[in-house]
This record gives C-alpha cells, structure tokens and sequence, in this order.
C-alpha cells in the first residue's frame, strides 16, 4: 500500500500496526502514492519485477506510445513555430516513437500466438486488437517515410486542407481514428481500468468512521436498496439466520 | 498414473472425461523429503463418490453438499440456477464486490503474472486447471455466451462456453482450489484479483444455488448462528471449558488465574477462534498468563458469538458474513468495552477489522489486532524474558489475512526478537509469504479425499518453506523445529501436515502460536510451557 506513511510503505506494513490505530491520525504518504504511481505508468513497475520476459515486449509498446504523444505534441508546435532545431527534434523523437512501439507491438504479438498458455487464453479479437495497432504503427511508418512528410501533413490537418492529404495517409489517419474509437469499448482501456483497479479497489484500505468520506459514501448507497435479492433457502431465513 | 492434458483450454471445461485433470506430477519437496516414499499417496477415488459427487474435474471432492444431477431436470435445473446467480453478481445485490469484479472480468491481459504467484500451481506441477486465470477465464466465457451484449460475436470474443451442468459442477469444483490468498493479486500488472473472482463463484453457489462445503455452511456459519460457535462449542460447555483451562493453567505454572467473563466496560474484549478452546487451550492460557502478568483490564463474551471470533462467511457467502459479524459486533457493544482485539485468528482479523468494517454505517466498537498491543507491551518491558528458554530454532508462518492483507508484518517480528533467540524468517516472508495452504475453509475440510488435496498440493509451498527453513538441522530429532504460526487456521493445517508427513514423531518439528513462545521465555515460569520440552 503505497500510501502508507511512516516508512511503512516500503515493507507492506498498514496504520493497523499500531496500538489504537483509530485514535491516531493517519500517516499518508501522497509522495509515495505518486512515485509508486508514476513507477507503474512509467517503467511498468509491477510487470519488471514479477513477469520480466514479457515486460521487455510490454515495455517498448507502451513508452512508444508515450514518445509517439510527445511526437504529436511537437509536431503540431512546428506547425505554429517552425524552427530547424525543433523540426529535427521531432523527427528525433518521431522515429523513436515509431521503432520502439512498433517493435513492441510486433514482439508482443508474436509472444502471444507462440506462447503456447498465452494462445490458450488470447481470443481471437485480442489479436485483432494488436494487429490494429500494428496497422496503425506500420501504414504511420511508411505515410512518413515513403509517401508524405509529417510536418505537411500535420498543417494539412490543423489549416483544415484534406485535399493535400495523400491517399496513403488518409488511410493511416482514418485507422487512427477507428483506434482511437475503438479503444474505450475495447479492454485496450486498461490504463483507466487500471487507475480504478489500483486506487478504488486495491488501495482502498480507509477506515469506516462516523461521517467521514467512506461512513458518508456508504450511507447514501444505503438510500437505494438493492432491486435483486439472492435466492437460496438460507437467505431469507427469519431470526437473522438462524434455523 | 494418469497425466494432465498440458494442452487444457478454459472452454474444455465441459469435455467429456472421467476425470478432466487428474493430479499428477507434483513439486519436488526438498531435503529427506523428496526421497521415495516420504509422502504417502493420494486415496483412491471411491465408486460411491463418483456417483453422488463432482469428482470429474480432479478426482478430488471439496463441495460435498453437491450431488450430481441425476435426470434431465435436475441438470436444468442445476443450469438455470447457476446462470440466476451469474447474472445476479453484476447487479445491484452484489454492490460491494461489483467494482473489482467487472474490472478483473473486463480488463485482464491474460499475461499470466499471476501464475508465477500462485502456490498452488507451481505446486501442482503447473497444471493448468489450478491457473489463477483458467477459472476465471471459464467464468467470463460463460458471462459473454450467456448476458454480454458482444457474447453474439461468439468465438471471436471468447463467448464460447456453453453453461453445462457438467461445466457448471466443475467451476465449482475449482472454486474450491484456491486459497483466496491473493497474492496473484498482489503481483498483477492491472491490480485485477483472480482469488476475487473464485469467492464470486462460490457465492453464486452458496447464494443462489444453496451449495456450499458443510464445514463451512452447515456446521459453519449456520451453527455458529444457531449455537454461538461454528465448534458447537455452547455457553454452559464454552464456561466448563475455561475453568478447565483455569485448572490446567493452576496445574502447570502454580498461577491462579480466572478468565474475565463479560465483565461490563472493561477495555479489552478478547475475541479468540472457539478452536483454539477446544483444540489448543494453551492458546487462550497463554494469553491469560500475559495479559494478567501486564495487568490489563480485558475480558471473555459468554454471549452467543460473543466467544467465537470466526467468520467463514468471509470465504463464500456475503449474507452469512454479515450475520455473523453484526452479532459479533453486538456482543461486544453489549459489554460496553472500549476496544475489541482479536486474538490469534487470521481470517477472523480480516473479517472483523476490514470486512465488518464497511457492513454498518453505525457507530462501531473499535477493533484491533492482538499483535501490536503485545509488541508495545514487550517494548516497554512489561515483561521479563529469558530467551534460553526457547533455544531452538523457530520460524513463523506469516498469516495471509493478518500479513498481505492487513499489513501487520512488524510487531510478530519485534517479539519473536525479544523471546526466540534462534528465530529465521521463512523465505519468502512477509507480504509477499506463501499461504499454509489452509486459507478459505481448506484447513477444515476433510470430506472425502479433500484433505490430501490439502496436504499434497495447496499446503506444499508451505511445507517446502518450512523444510528449507530447518534444512540444517531438520534430520536430527535431537533438536526441536519450532514452526510459529498466529491463526487458528494456519496452524490447524500445520497441525495436518506435520501429521500427515510424520514430521513430529520423525524429526521433532513442533508447532503453535507466537503468545505459548512468550509465554515460554517469561523468567516468572518455574516449568517449560511446551509439553515437548523436558519438564524437570
């Protein structure tokens, strides 16, 4: 539990260490919470330590995505501010971006079709998943390198001109965008799923104490009571459950 | 012998087999005990179970209320009761678990992080079956087929498991082939929760269909309702019981001691498992010899529940888990005491301090662990120790409710440092521990051939932990192997599995709680507290 403070973070230890821990104030640590967040959104803390061959894989996919938003960003400023330094940075950071996600995402499908558990488990719309992505990557790598420059196409784009756009491109745009539609009714959402499953779920450890935000939450839940009830004999047996 | 189908996809759950995967190769035990002949064989698989119960998944019986649907209509019926229950896990009578649910059914990677994780695959030689994500990918297979708006892509999306009885009988099966310890859990990338998801399908079970494990339902929860202990331990017998222990206590250190019993408004309301009574009244003698010689203001609950901390409906069933801690709850409000504090019971600290903790919106009694109340007391040296007392080598089993899942790792440690001179850590420890196996109602299931599922395969990390832990000195019986365990439950499936493999009589490994260890090492004990040591 990363938010807990007074050192006890580091070993796994909890406020339930102490003695009368309810009439104590909390020790929180927010600093911890976010290295240990930005561990995880950055290094991918938990697949290192635990699954390393397959973070490798993993790895390179996601800090590509990552370069290739910074990518993104910079070439929409060359396009407000053209300067050679930064055109050359971008182009720097776009080819970066495009190998390691590219790279990534072509190791990480190959892992899964010939790992013989993970194909057990992998249907076949996770590997469409991938091999979408992996369009996306490859038609993105040759619209830049073979059929358009990056830098015209991003002020075709942001001066509303489609028509500069050539064939090729539209094509890798519009598979962009089918992706970028895609992934919040896809599970390639985990990295929102994930903030929930951490800090709503897994993190969850705060006390129920008279009026104070969980006491509160649970009380208004409370106003609706459930429309389902379950059906075994045992359930709805009178006295509190005795027979 | 026969051997398991490596190559075992979740949708052959409903495969026609006799068995579907027989348990084969298990993990080599280390030292003297991976030598032939050291660990007796599994039992045959009797006619009679194989007709009344699901033995088709393993060979192995843990739900033995289910009996096998018989014509037509039963197997129907058995179906349609199941996918009531499915269905009614994503609605609004699961609320408290919906979240982690949808979040494990929808987002898993399938990366098998967690596998690595779980004792009881590496266990089993890594059959595929007791792979944290092969049930729980059987159960979303099910959902999709069945309620997912996307389940009309078939295949294509992994909706293609049809809700057989057969397919329905073994998910239930396997349900009960986890310890819930959570340390899959622990090591995901997502945060998602395997374990989680094998306590939704035994509610489901339990919940839905009525079906659950008798130690844990009928002569569990059920009588703990009725009696006031899942033990049956009643208030006349639990009373006779303490003045039993009150004399042993006489008997064996000259100390005059009586048990607190409902004494109004006092601090401490002690709350032990009603096993450790029955079972191991050292347990509840020690506590007394400490919390007398440190001059506490505490006492016992005679009241229904008041005397039995357990709670198994933590393992299976969201209804029974209330009932029962809300009683609890209410015996110690009736007392008027100022703190609960649990005694040495794992899962009885979880459900008291964490789970009860969301189930009333009322003012509670607080509650807390024994663990540092005593950790503070020895640091502020209320007590007098003589560690030679306890010179042999010990190492403690960190309970995965106390440890992983509450984040009490420190204070067992600074005592065993004050009164076990020869103390070693397991490895690994802490958080990141092993189960003993016994976790979510396996330490006291004993039906059929359940408990050599138990000492075979889920308690086998453990006993390969132990067993490295005393490698040095393991062979010699002259030298005591102390195995401290603080949880009822922990040390009731040490207890079977020290039986089971003759460690005790073969080579003098011993076992019990951390407070026998203390109370042991106090310089006040004229005569050794454990009857394995000479008494003279």
């Amino acid at each position: 539990m990363p938010k807990e403070g007074g050192g006890r973070a580091e070993y796994g230890g909890s406020y339930m260490e102490e003695v009368e821990w309810y009439k104590k104030p909390r020790q929180i640590s927010h600093v911890g919470e976010l290295i240990d967040m930005m561990k995880e959104m950055l290094f991918i803390k938990k697949l290192f330590e635990h699954h390393r061959s397959l973070w490798w894989a993993s790895y390179m996919f996601h800090m590509g995505i990552y370069v290739l938003i910074v990518f993104t960003l910079l070439l929409i400023a060359t396009v407000i501010w053209r300067q050679d330094l930064l055109v050359m940075g971008t182009t720097l950071v776009g080819m970066a971006g495009f190998s390691l996600a590219t790279a990534g995402c072509a190791l990480l499908l190959v892992r899964r079709a010939l790992d013989p558990t993970l194909r057990k488990y992998t249907t076949p719309q996770e590997y469409f998943n991938i091999l979408l992505l992996l369009a996306v990557l490859l038609t993105g790598i040759v619209s830049w390198t073979m059929v358009s420059n990056p830098f015209y196409v991003a002020a075709a784009v942001l001066t509303a001109n489609g028509s500069a756009i050539p064939v090729f491109v539209t094509v890798h745009l519009v598979l962009l965008g089918i992706m970028f539609i895609y992934i919040p009714i896809s599970k390639m959402s985990h990295y929102v799923g994930k903030y929930f499953s951490f800090h709503k779920v897994l993190w969850d450890n705060d006390p129920n104490f008279m009026d104070n935000e969980v006491n509160k939450k649970m009380k208004k839940d409370a106003q609706t009571p459930p429309e389902h009830s379950w059906s075994a004999p045992h359930i709805n047996l009178p006295k509190n459950g005795e027979e | 012998m026969p051997t398991p189908d490596k190559n075992l996809r979740p949708k052959d759950i409903s495969k026609p087999a006799d068995i579907l995967s027989p348990i084969a190769t298990l993990e080599k035990l280390p030292g003297v005990y991976g030598q032939e002949g050291m660990e007796p064989d599994f039992k045959e698989i009797k006619d009679s179970w194989k007709e009344k119960y699901c033995t088709s998944l393993d060979g192995i019986v843990g739900i033995d209320t289910f009996e096998l649907p018989k014509t037509p209509e039963e197997q129907e019926a058995l179906v349609k009761g199941f996918l009531s229950g499915l269905e009614k896990l994503f609605t609004d009578c699961n609320k408290g678990s919906l979240e982690p649910l949808q979040l494990t059914m929808e987002y898993c990677a399938k990366c098998n992080t967690c596998s690595e994780a779980c004792h009881i695959f590496q266990s089993s030689g890594e059959q595929e079956i007791y792979r944290p994500i092969f049930r729980t990918d059987v159960l979303r297979r099910i959902y999709k087929k069945h309620f997912s708006s996307s389940g009309k892509l078939g295949a294509f999306v992994g909706a293609d498991i049809d809700a057989t009885w057969e397919a329905i009988a073994r998910l239930g099966e396997l349900s009960y082939r986890c310890n819930l310890c959570r340390r899959c859990a622990q090591v995901c990338p997502l945060g998602l929760d395997n374990g989680m998801v094998t306590r939704e399908i035994r509610k489901i079970f339990s919940m839905e269909m009525g079906i659950a494990p008798v130690p844990i339902h009928s002569k569990g929860t059920m009588l703990q309702l009725k009696t006031g202990s899942s033990t049956g331990l009643s208030k006349p017998a639990f009373l006779d019981t303490l003045e039993f222990i009150e004399e042993d206590i006489e008997e064996k250190t000259g100390r005059k001691i009586k048990f607190p019993i409902d004494k109004q408004g006092a601090d401490i309301l002690l709350f032990h498992n009603a096993g450790e009574f029955i079972a191991w009244p050292d347990n509840p003698a020690a506590f007394a010899i400490l919390f007398d010689e440190a001059g506490l203001d505490w006492t016992l609950s005679s009241e229904i529940i008041g005397y039995d901390s357990v709670n198994y409906g933590i393992w299976y069933d969201d209804v029974q888990a209330k009932r029962v801690a809300l009683k609890q709850m209410e015996a110690a409000k009736e007392l008027g005491v100022k703190r609960v504090v649990m005694g040495e019971c794992g899962h009885a600290h979880k459900a008291m301090m964490l789970t009860a903790d969301r189930m009333t919106t009322e003012e509670k009694v607080p509650v807390e662990s024994w663990l540092p109340i005593m950790a503070e007391l020895v640091r502020e040296g209320r007590f007098s120790f003589d560690p030679s007392k306890n010179n042999f080598p010990v190492t403690l089993h960190d309970p995965c409710n106390i440890v992983r899942q509450m984040g009490i790792v420190t204070p067992q440690r600074e005592i065993l440092q004050a009164v076990a001179p020869m103390f070693r850590e397991m490895a690994p420890c802490g958080v990141e521990n092993y189960c003993c196996g016994g976790g979510s109602g396996f330490a006291i299931m004993n039906s059929c051939n359940f408990s050599d599922f138990r000492n075979k395969v889920s308690s086998r990390k453990k006993w390969e932990q132990i067993l490295n832990s005393f490698a040095a000195e393991l062979e010699d019986p002259s030298i005591i192997k102390y195995i401290c365990a603080p949880c009822s439950n922990c040390k009731g499936t040490i207890r079977d599995m020290l039986e089971y493999y003759k460690a005790t009589g073969k080579f003098n490994v011993q076992y019990s709680g951390l407070v026998e260890l203390m109370v042991n090492a106090l310089t006040s004990m004229d005569r050794p507290f454990f009857e394995f040591l000479p008494q003279e």
